[in-house]
């Protein structure tokens, strides 16, 4: 089954750097990507986060969503295409040839082009993020984070909701199964999925509160909200750490100079 | 190193005392387990001896817990009672809060004040400890049920305290898994530990418990000596089960028509291979154990039977119908699926509404007469009104019997009936399958308990590594 944003446990360049590196990174990437325009480079981009990927050993792991981001993708694209015409008119969605409707809702240029920017930017954040949580081992991550100040009770919580994505994936898997075994139909029209939602979901949240009473009391007598805290283990700033951030920067303020010398 | 006085709790919003005038005392080095009925209070009993009833819950409290020497209610908090007790809960899954097995303990460690030498010592002894030095890069989804556990407990040792409280630590392990936990709290003991176990399965810790007490309604009623308390038949048969006066099924079933046939069925799961050339059949009115290790291939054979599963290869035949030609909602008719756990699955408001969800699905002609039966035979007529969550786990296993009994399958398939239940449940259990097989169902059992298997089935499948390597009535 595919672990939805589960740290896979490896030894690579990418899993050895420092979470702040990462973090770093991923908000260069972020701004870069938000600021072009330019679909070569966005297309550029995009493949070489794969590639570090791949560098990384965590290919499979990357593209596993894939089929989520190409629906969102089509629907990015259907939508400017209908609601921002623009430049050339390529074709028409629905054939010249149909009566009545024939000729509505033209292609063009325009709203292709910001579709396709759309949809690489949202490819190259979510990438990008999935790469970061897939190579951070969560008590880094803690670490990382309540040296950056935050509070503990909300990295407590962005940790335990990332965490127990594949618990509720399993249970959901195998209460469906249950149901099925009972006559289950997954109905049909809008009112008959809605109800058929319910032999799932309310096992599911209300073992999810079950299990919520035990992770609270879990918490507390393991005293990871006392915050006295012995660090061990603890990842340092590498040379490697501050050469990724500089190469990045320098990218990142070049490329910036560069759209503006372009805009001016 | 804990004194319960005279203590007694209701739960707010119940009238009902959870815990009744509990008295106990617990010395240092020494074990004690509280056994008894689901539903008797043995978890309320475990929040009160920790402490936690005290700080987290509200209801009425009386009576005193002296944990170290200290009341309950001089401890500043839970985090402070934590630097004296240790309490492993009865669910392992939520008490994983990282993603693999050694950032979970070594979590643990960093909240204790050690330094990072002490930290690592530790860390590496308690992974020896408890035999999970190999998993230690694993995640929670990739662990067993027992491995789980373990990890639970590893991250329990890594507080370093004396005292040990364990709510039913092996509810759900198989039997091998069951004896690892019990060799590693047999350790725990000889290095000093004090331990207070909530368990069901007495047999497993014999050797190691020093006083047993039995919990019914909130009371203790017994207490003392093991082989004192067990001198008691009532006691005995709670505790250590006696499955041999189960009848046997008198008629010879062997000429039976044959209901399901399997046919040189194989099935991978990606390159695993989780079921290799099984042949197979089984003929109407037969009473089947399936028994073997975990992970030997027992819970996917019976998932092809209603469909579930598609074989890789190989062919299942049930009723006459091949089961690759039907849907599982038609194959319900035929073979009914009661998964280990199925209180899991529960959504209705009543017991009866849970009852006729699958008997609407399947449209059983006479469905109010078929569901009143049902209630009947799994003994749930007076609970139908209520909600199926309030049930004890014994009525809930029921229960999830009954949903599959009125949809009326000519073959009953159980993954793990007797789990998590008592001796005087698990009987019942076995009852109401008998009687169902009587009435002429084929019931088919999926089970760890080499008891039951031994006294209840008229024959034995044996699997290992996907195949099957004994039969007792092979044919």
């Amino acid at each position: 089954m595919a672990e939805i944003l589960q740290y896979v446990h490896k030894d690579t360049f990418l899993h050895r750097l420092h979470p702040y590196t990462k973090i770093v990174s991923i908000i260069i990437v972020c701004v870069m990507c938000i600021i072009a325009t330019n679909l070569v480079f966005l297309t550029f981009m995009v493949l070489a986060i794969l590639v570090f990927a791949a560098y990384s050993r965590l290919l499979t792991e990357s593209l596993q969503q894939l089929k989520l981001i190409l629906v969102m993708s089509v629907l990015f694209i259907l939508v400017t295409l209908i609601t921002m015409p623009n430049g050339d008119i390529l074709g028409y969605m629905i054939p010249e040839g149909v009566p009545v409707l024939g000729g509505l809702i033209p292609v063009t240029s325009g709203g292709l082009e910001i579709g396709l920017v759309l949809t690489f930017r949202f490819m190259i954040l979510i990438f990008a993020f999935q790469l970061f949580l897939i190579s951070t081992q969560p008590r880094d991550l803690v670490n990382a984070m309540e040296k950056a100040g935050l509070p503990i009770d909300y990295i407590l919580m962005f940790i335990i909701a990332l965490r127990f994505i594949p618990t509720l994936q399993i249970e959901g898997q195998r209460i469906h199964e249950a149901q099925l075994a009972r006559g289950f139909n997954p109905g049909t029209g809008f009112i008959g999925k809605i109800r058929s939602v319910a032999p799932i979901a309310i096992p599911l949240v209300s073992n999810a509160l079950l299990r919520s009473t035990v992770l609270g009391l879990t918490i507390d007598m393991r005293g990871y909200r006392t915050g006295k805290k012995t660090h061990v283990r603890e990842r340092v700033l590498a040379t490697r750490d501050y050469t990724v951030m500089s190469v990045l920067t320098v990218a990142g303020c070049g490329f910036i100079a560069l759209v503006m010398t372009q805009m001016v | 190193m804990i004194e319960l006085t005279n203590v007694s709790y209701t739960y707010p919003h119940t009238v009902q005392p959870a815990l009744h005038r509990i008295t106990l005392s617990l010395e240092k080095g020494r074990c004690v387990m509280v056994t008894g009925p689901s539903g008797a209070g043995k978890t309320s009993l475990c929040l009160a001896a920790s402490g936690i009833l005290h700080h987290e819950y509200g209801g009425k409290k009386e009576g005193s817990v002296v944990i170290d020497k200290k009341n309950v209610s001089e401890y500043s908090s839970l985090s402070d009672l934590a630097q004296n007790v240790g309490v492993v809960f009865d669910d392992p899954e939520a008490q994983m809060i990282f993603t693999t097995v050694e950032e979970e303990i070594l979590s643990a460690l960093e909240h204790r004040g050690l330094t990072a030498e002490v930290i690592e010592d530790r860390l590496s002894r308690i992974m020896k400890t408890t035999y999970l030095e190999e998993l230690k890069d694993r995640s929670p989804h990739n662990l067993s049920g027992g491995q789980k556990q373990r990890v639970a407990l590893a991250a329990t040792l890594a507080l370093g305290n004396d005292i040990l409280i364990l709510d039913e630590p092996t509810s759900e392990l198989d039997e091998h898994a069951t004896r690892r936990i019990a060799d590693i709290l047999k350790d725990l003991k000889d290095q000093g530990k004090t331990i207070l176990l909530i368990e069901h399965k007495f047999g497993h810790f014999r050797g190691m418990v020093d006083t047993l007490i039995v919990l019914e309604n909130g009371r203790i009623t017994s207490g003392g000596a093991p082989d004192e308390v067990l001198k008691d038949d009532h006691i005995r048969g709670m505790i250590l089960p006696d499955f041999s006066k189960v009848k046997k099924n008198a008629r010879s079933v062997v000429s039976g028509e044959p209901v399901i046939s399997v046919q040189n069925l194989t099935h991978c799961y990606g390159d695993v291979k989780a079921l290799s050339g099984i042949t197979l059949t089984i003929r109407k009115g037969e009473f089947i154990a399936i028994v073997g290790e975990n992970g030997s291939g027992k819970t996917t054979l019976v998932k092809h039977f209603n469909h579930l599963l598609s074989p890789t290869s190989g062919d299942v035949i049930v009723n006459g119908k091949n089961t690759k030609t039907c849907s599982i909602a038609a194959l319900a008719c035929d073979v009914g699926l009661v998964f280990q756990n199925p209180d899991h699955m529960f959504f209705a408001d009543t017991v009866r509404e849970e009852i006729a969800y699958g008997v609407k699905n399947l449209n059983v002609k006479n469905g109010d007469a078929v569901i009143d039966a049902a209630l009947r035979d799994a003994g749930l007529y007076e609970s139908a009104g209520l909600y199926p969550r309030w049930l004890s786990r014994g009525e809930r296993q029921r229960l999830g019997i009954a949903c599959v009994v009125a949809m009326q399958p000519s073959v009953i398939v159980l993954d793990e009936p007797t789990t998590g239940l008592d001796g005087y449940e698990a009987l019942l259990v076995i009852d109401i399958l008998k009687n169902l097989q009587e009435n002429g169902h084929t019931i088919i059992i999926i089970t760890h308990n080499r008891d039951i298997a031994d006294h209840c089935a008229d024959r034995i499948i044996t699997m290992e590594s996907g195949k099957i390597i004994s039969d007792t009535g092979g044919a």
